[in-house]
């Protein structure tokens, strides 16, 4: 008998999301956050959950914690001092980036100024080459030089990034040894740790970023330690990181950079379990939330994972789930441009002052109002919340835009959504068909406060049919932390071009790739039956300069996949080139840049399943009223209580769905089911072509 | 698998469904933008993203670019739709594809820079263009890289294709790719970069005609006009805001790279109401080197230079590049004609855009910035690899100083302006080619001064391994100084070094030809800093501070700038 709790910290509420081992029963637990040390509200909110959900808690057995201290403190700029050791001649390259300005006809706009200001980064004498020979050996005397100049600034921290360094690495250990000797209590990131991979700035910059978040985290976790040992002790504790899976607090400290998107990762990993429930496969989750929506593509169950990207205008160069983000929230405000074209966000009003609505001092006209005024939402405002919302200061707020494009305030709000379904859409469009993937071969699963809201517009201009709108969508990212395993990935950077004759150099680095995974297994206690390889090949054809990966999966427990032979390799990487880019060339050699290896950690995770009896019928409602949809003329419609609906039910809307932490919108003619783990499937009625926006 | 759709009642799209619409198409752009870098095979597309896309309509009006698409693509496209539909029309069909890139008869801007555009029909009606256009590592001609200077006519400085078909409904044409792949260096890089080209205007022209079935023939075209109409009040209003009056400035192009030196560029510009006139009269001549621009390109800069001062956010479809009225006198450098050389173009545009800035300073001093690095300082190093026996061109672009601006300094290091290509890294260029970069860095002291100071020049220092290569350069503002605003200082110039195995390094010609360099010399590239903004005696302490303790500046630059202090 024993718990498995996973907490979500957000910008408002702390999310507790426990799921039972042995009879699969879950409880939800919710509690307003503490921002200025976010680890109380955890450390608070799992004593009263203990308290009020009966839970004792030594029948905790593990901890799942997706943060957002790492995104805060970036966004903020609240990370540590902190100095760069980096090869002689290149110490402004982490300042230079790649020269670009992010605005092409801005004078204005720069890139950010660098986390290590100019007089922080040091330069040391040695160089690597391309084949990672040391052509010039590193200086101990330069070294001494640096730690010198160290000892007088008041950093507490040092990355040390050196060119070619993922090619060989002992330079970077070495000057990371006497750092270690001379300032023990310095937290040292090396860039051959961090990110041992091809691309000097984007390396840097990963390392840079680690390195600056150090400080931070380690006292958060230091902090959830100690807290903790009192009230749980033994129980541990997995930190969610943004590939998608759990790290330990120790690795989490060595590596602070992987939570920087560790809540959107928690969320896309909760969606993949609802598609497994409810076995669809292939699955475009659009997550909104009150400022902004982030949509991945979830392909045969797997959240498809990319290298490269910025966080807080810093590229990143680590495993992240796929996640794209639009500024389209509930909170999105509604707006003229210069050219009289009505634009909906980026800019929201958050939730503070909130919408119109709110009457929190709010006044501009938000997306939530545009819901209101169109009868999507309840003016009660969600189930068990106390705040009642006016529609009259929605419709007030609302007015100069109608009074301008000379529409009714109904049809006005209906444009507002039109685009903020558009901003979507395109956002989905990136992750789809940029990537390959025709959306319509997907179901859609909106999640989020306002996800469930919109899910059907943005269907119906995508082309999809099939919407999924999980049983607890307003806190998908909490579920998401308990259905998740350990993972770590492990990566060689080296060119050579795919042969027979290099089947062996493969084999050795997957050797090697192997005994560092299996030390990790040991050191996290992972059983040999619950152990899972994925090898993953960065490849391309010789000449070009961008790779696709080649994944090759596991299926026996602790065993390398490793591929049959080199025209295995080559075939697969065809078929990818193929599916990304139309075509592809069989007579190009083909060469590997990367070869990775993901390590997971099977965990005993509750399947998140509450059972109920069947009933096929559809409750009486709550009440009915007029909602307009994509017609002139609103419609009666009825508003269910989700809480009321049963397992194997149908209905046919329209329907307006509410609960404790979202509202589902069901347009005229779509057909509704809810399944046994109570996740609702909505047909939508594509066929009229009538909702085109 | 497409679902068709009922047409629709054709009206002026209303602002909010023209939003949607527009949305549809930019998303088609951007798409294709990704396709193409993603796909092709050189370095200076995939790392540098050296290329643009655009939808066009049946007239050649430009009606979307892709959000990262190059300023100075953007009249080049316009240039070969006016070529095509001259040479063409009439005789366009489905599944064809046009290739072109010649300055003086198809509306290009230099050799490099290959257009293509792919008509898209509905039930037998051309309604648009899908164009994108990329810079070619190697275009042929005299010299790798197709863009050294000392060329006096542009056959020497590549293969020059008119407007024609490379695709005949649907069909490549392969004597005539044989014919071009044969001109070039590298051709299975070329090629590769052809194909990466083809396939954007594929999948744009299969998107595009989605989007219209979607919608209906009749609305899109009715969204192309709306989207124009629009631009052009939008621009209208922004022109309107400035006060009217004559404005001048001029300044001077450093060389011509065979000897002509000081060439001016000249200009006034008219504002009255909503109209705006930029007329260049008095400006030089066209020169024998090849730093002239064809007209396509002068008005891509102004265009530039408008909507930075005036609006960056405006979308860029011709109601944004019609807007403009421009004088500019044939025969010129601005509206250079046959046979004149024209691949340094973009370090002329770099300039006109200083002068209209220069110019426009007083009207819009908030907005206006100092002189930026002003140039396009490129570096081109060519040879033979000793460890594969093939051979190679590595050519890249180097930024340099942002000039100072009303409330901030200028961005030290950075692309300016006209283009803003990526640096390609030092581990690519040491894993693709036979090159080894000893450092990469800002020149100290080079930001002029000011209340806002102008940002600092980059220095590259580069040395072949195990071989002798070959190096081509063009640089500008090597001679004349980036200059400050308002009492500003003016930017350290630029200059290229050859470094010799003893270390001694000797200044090169700022547009130097086929310089060999052997295996234990190197090439310095240094790129201009930027001039300053406002009395540099109103410069904060705090901001002085930092530019000693940053070691960017030496203390006794910062007293010759500032006086005493700090």
């Amino acid at each position: 008998m024993s718990w498995l709790v996973g907490v979500d910290v957000g910008g408002t509420f702390t999310d507790f999301f426990a799921a039972h081992s042995d009879n699969r029963s879950v409880r939800y637990f919710k509690r307003p956050s503490t921002p200025h040390n976010p680890g109380e509200a955890i450390v608070m909110g799992l004593r009263e959950m203990c308290a009020e959900l009966d839970i004792a808690s030594e029948t905790i057995h593990r901890l799942c914690h997706g943060t957002t201290v790492a995104t805060n403190a970036l966004i903020q700029r609240r990370g540590g001092k902190i100095a760069m050791i980096t090869t002689e001649g290149f110490r402004d390259l982490l300042e230079i980036g790649r020269q670009t300005r992010p605005h092409m006809y801005s004078l204005q706009i720069d890139q950010p100024p660098p986390l290590i200001p100019r007089q922080h980064r040091f330069e040391v004498v040695e160089r690597i080459d391309s084949e990672g020979n040391a052509i010039v050996e590193l200086s101990e005397e330069s070294v001494s030089e640096a730690l010198k100049a160290i000892e007088q600034t008041d950093v507490q921290g040092c990355a040390v990034c050196f060119l070619f360094s993922f090619m060989n690495g002992s330079h970077e250990r070495r000057v990371g040894e006497r750092l270690a000797a001379q300032f023990p209590r310095l937290q040292i990131s090396l860039s051959s740790r961090v990110r041992p991979e091809f691309r000097e700035y984007e390396r840097f910059s990963t390392t840079v970023l680690n390195a600056y978040l150090q400080p931070v985290i380690a006292d958060y976790l230091t902090y959830l330690e100690k807290e903790l040992r009192d009230f749980v002790p033994g129980t541990p504790m997995g930190i969610y990181q943004s590939s998608g899976g759990l790290m330990s607090i120790g690795t989490a400290k060595e590596f602070p950079i992987r939570t920087a998107m560790s809540g959107p990762a928690a969320g896309a990993v909760g969606a993949v379990h609802t598609a497994r429930a409810v076995t669809r496969p292939n699955v475009v989750t659009l997550d909104m939330g009150g400022t902004s929506a982030d949509v991945a593509l979830i392909r045969n169950y797997d959240a498809g994972v990319s290298f490269d990207r910025e966080v807080s205008g810093f590229p990143v160069r680590l495993p992240m789930v796929d996640i794209h983000s639009v500024g389209a929230g509930g909170g999105s405000i509604a707006w003229f441009d210069r050219d009289g074209l009505l634009k909906v966000g980026p800019d929201s009003a958050g939730a503070d002052p909130g919408p119109a609505c709110y009457r929190l001092g709010g006044s501009r006209p938000t997306v939530t109002d545009a819901n209101l005024v169109l009868g999507r939402l309840s003016k009660g405002g969600l189930i068990g919340g106390r705040m009642e919302l006016d529609v009259d200061a929605s419709r007030a707020a609302i007015k100069p835009i109608a009074d301008r494009l000379r529409f009714t305030i109904e049809k006005t709000a209906q444009g507002m959504l039109g685009i903020v379904v558009a901003n979507m859409v395109r956002a989905v469009r990136t992750i789809s068909v940029e990537r390959g993937h025709d959306p319509r071969d997907y179901a859609l699963m909106p999640f989020g406060g306002a996800g469930p809201l919109h899910g059907a517009e943005v269907a119906r201009v995508l082309g999809m049919s099939e919407i999924i709108v999980p049983i607890a969508p307003g806190i998908l990212c909490a579920q998401g932390l308990i259905v998740s395993d350990l993972k770590e990935d492990f990566v060689r950077s080296g060119r050579f071009a795919i042969d027979a004759e290099s089947e062996t150099r493969l084999t050795k680095i997957l050797d090697s790739l192997a005994r560092d995974a299996h030390a990790w297994f040991e050191i996290e206690g992972i059983a040999a039956s619950d152990q899972r390889l994925t090898v993953t090949l960065d490849a391309r054809y010789i000449g070009q300069n961008f790779e696709l990966s080649v994944e090759f999966m596991g299926t026996q427990p602790g065993v390398v996949p490793v591929p049959a032979n080199a025209a295995d390799i080559i075939d697969r990487f065809n078929a990818v080139h193929e599916q990304f880019y139309g075509y592809s060339n069989a007579e190009e050699a083909v060469e590997i840049v990367n070869v990775r290896l993901t390590a997971i950690g099977k965990l005993v995770a509750g399947d998140a399943r509450e059972m109920r009896k069947n009933n096929d019928r559809a409750p009486e409602p709550r009440e009915t009223r007029l909602v307009w949809y994509d017609a002139d003329d609103p419609v009666s419609t009825p508003v269910y209580n989700r809480n009321a609906f049963a397992s194997g039910m149908s209905l046919t809307g329209p329907a307006i769905i509410e609960q404790l932490d979202s509202t589902t919108v069901v347009f005229p003619g779509d057909r509704l089911e809810t399944d046994n783990s109570m996740n609702l499937i909505i047909q939508a009625d594509i066929s009229t072509g009538a909702s085109h926006a | 698998m497409h679902k068709s759709v009922p047409p629709k009642e054709v009206a002026t799209p209303d602002p909010s469904a023209l939003e949607i619409m527009s949305n549809a198409f930019r998303s088609v752009a951007d798409e294709t933008f990704v396709a193409l870098m993603k796909s092709a095979y050189s370095t200076n597309i995939k790392e540098r993203r050296d290329h643009s896309t655009a939808i066009m309509d049946a007239r050649g009006r430009l009606i979307v670019q892709a959000d990262a698409s190059l300023p100075i693509h953007l009249a080049s496209m316009g240039g070969l739709m006016t070529a095509l539909l001259e040479k063409f029309s009439g005789d366009i069909h489905e599944g064809d594809i046009f290739v072109a890139n010649d300055p003086h008869v198809a509306g290009g801007t230099h050799l490099p820079d290959i257009n293509m555009a792919m008509p898209v029909f509905r039930d037998g009606e051309l309604l648009a263009f899908m164009c994108n256009i990329a810079h070619h590592a190697d275009v042929g001609g005299a010299v790798p890289g197709s863009m050294a200077g000392g060329m006096t006519e542009i056959y020497q400085e590549g293969l020059r294709i008119p407007v024609v078909r490379l695709f005949r409904e649907g069909n490549i044409q392969p004597d005539l790719f044989d014919l071009i792949l044969l001109n070039v260096r590298l051709p299975n890089e070329r090629r590769g970069d052809y194909f990466a080209q083809i396939a954007s205007c594929k999948l744009g022209a299969s998107r595009l005609t989605d989007t219209i079935a979607h919608y209906g023939p009749d609305t899109v075209l009715a969204g192309f006009d709306e989207i124009i109409t629009r631009t052009t009040r939008r621009m209208r209003n922004a022109v309107t805001g400035l006060p009217d009056g004559v404005y001048r400035f001029e300044d001077v192009m450093d060389d011509d790279g065979l000897g002509e030196t000081d060439i001016p560029i000249k200009l006034t510009v008219t504002v009255k109401g909503a109209e705006i006139h930029f007329d260049f009269t008095g400006t030089a001549r066209q020169v024998e080197g090849n730093i002239n621009v064809t007209r396509n390109a002068t008005q891509a800069s102004v265009c530039y230079a408008l909507k930075a001062l005036l609006d960056p956010d405006v979308p860029n479809n011709q109601g944004m590049l019609d807007l403009p009225l421009i004088t500019v006198e044939r025969g010129t450098l601005l509206d250079a004609v046959f046979p004149a050389p024209v691949a340094a173009r973009a370090n002329t545009c770099q300039r006109i855009i200083d002068v209209i800035i220069g110019a426009l300073s007083e009207a819009t001093p908030e907005a206006a910035v100092a002189a930026a690095n002003g140039a396009n300082t490129t570096a081109v190093f060519s040879g033979i690899d000793p460890r594969t026996g093939g051979g190679y061109v590595y050519l890249e672009t180097l930024g340099g100083g942002f000039g100072g601006r009303a409330a901030r300094d200028g961005k030290d290091g950075v692309q300016v302006h006209i283009t803003n290509t990526s640096n390609l890294p030092v581990e690519a260029i040491e894993l693709e080619y036979p090159l080894r970069v000893k450092s990469y860095s800002f020149v100290e002291n080079s930001g002029g001064s000011g209340r806002f100071r102008g940002g600092l020049g980059l220095e590259r220092v580069v040395e072949p391994v195990a071989h002798d290569c070959t190096f081509n350069g063009a640089g500008e503002r090597f001679t004349h100084s980036p200059w400050g605003l308002f009492g500003g200082g003016d930017g350290g110039p630029g200059a290229f070094f050859h470094v010799d195995g003893a270390g001694v390094g000797k200044r090169l010609p700022n547009k130097p030809i086929g310089l060999k360099i052997r295996a234990s010399e190197a090439v310095v590239i240094r790129s201009p800093g930027a001039g300053g903004y406002g009395n540099p005696s109103e410069r904060l302490e705090e901001a002085l501070r930092d530019d000693e303790q940053s070691g960017k500046f030496d203390a006794e630059t910062l007293r010759s700038h500032y006086g005493k202090r700090p």
